[in-house]
């Protein structure tokens, strides 16, 4: 079927973190488990008297189905310039002081960090703000694809969004789709 | 991922995340030059249902910026990729 994967599938990942790093702006893809203690370390500034991190960590089921496991694959290059892109849009937005995005890529063990972002800004409403549209841009637009693992059977491409590969069963934030073929 | 060198006279394209596993291959050579609204005929040819199942749902990039070839006030149609180009395929993303 389009949309599902063998179980044997394995995900074409970069063997090194890919990195963007700027004076106030920190973008990471990694096949390691993520930092979100590097990730505030780096936005920590004199200027900023706010921070806002945000983890996101893999659930362990989907619809009271168990998943267990998810593998990210990404278009690296042009992911990385997405991300970069968000960042410098949201500092210029919200005058924030720094960001930082890192996402996991490869295999992501359940309850485990697959996206940390940090944020500061002199001030605490625009550092929650940008903090929670960095969040929504990247899962929006970055060029990431997460592959979830269900037991015992094939694993599922998720769409953040509507498409025809998705059929949506819950009206909410991203990730909240079924395919069927996977159900 | 990105293909390694791109043979004479062909253009190389990207698959990922459902597109990967229609084609079940991360990337192949094709021949260029190819009008770029012709891209997704192209494939359909080499991949019956592709269109519906998994390119109707995708963007597409060329270098990596995007292009749009779909429907007849598009923006690039007139757009030819070229031999060492590097397209793409993209599904809907889902980070996070």
């Amino acid at each position: 079927m389009a949309t599902t994967e063998s179980s044997s599938y394995t995900p074409d990942v970069p063997s090194d973190p890919l990195t963007r790093i700027t004076d106030n702006i920190y973008i990471e893809l990694t096949p390691n488990a993520l930092d979100s203690l590097a990730c505030t370390r780096f936005v920590r500034s004199p200027s900023a008297g706010a921070t806002v991190l945000f983890i996101g960590t893999t659930r362990d089921s989907f619809n009271d189905l168990p998943v267990s496991s998810l593998a990210y694959t990404s278009y690296a290059p042009l992911a990385m310039a997405t991300l970069y892109s968000i960042a410098s849009s949201l500092i210029a937005k919200h005058q924030l002081t720094k960001v930082a995005i890192v996402h996991k890529l490869g295999e992501c063990p359940i309850g485990e960090e697959s996206i940390v972002i940090a944020v500061s800004a002199p001030h605490r409403q625009a550092a929650w703000r940008a903090g929670e549209e960095a969040l929504e841009e990247t899962k929006k637009r970055a060029e990431i694809w997460k592959l979830e693992r269900f037991e015992g059977g094939e694993g599922v491409w998720r769409a953040n969004r509507d498409g025809v590969m998705g059929v949506k069963v819950e009206d909410e934030s991203g990730g909240k789709e079924a395919t069927k073929e996977g159900l | 991922m990105a293909s390694t060198k791109v043979p004479a006279g062909h253009f190389s394209i990207l698959y990922f995340a459902a597109a990967s596993t229609f084609t079940t291959k991360p990337n192949e050579h094709l021949p260029a030059p190819l009008e770029a609204r012709n891209l997704f005929a192209q494939l359909e040819e080499r991949y019956p249902g592709i269109t519906e199942k998994v390119l109707n749902s995708c963007a597409v990039t060329v270098n990596l910026e995007y292009v749009d070839v779909d429907g007849e006030e598009a923006e690039h149609l007139d757009l030819v990729i070229k031999e060492g180009d590097e397209v793409a395929i993209i599904p809907p993303v889902s980070s996070g």
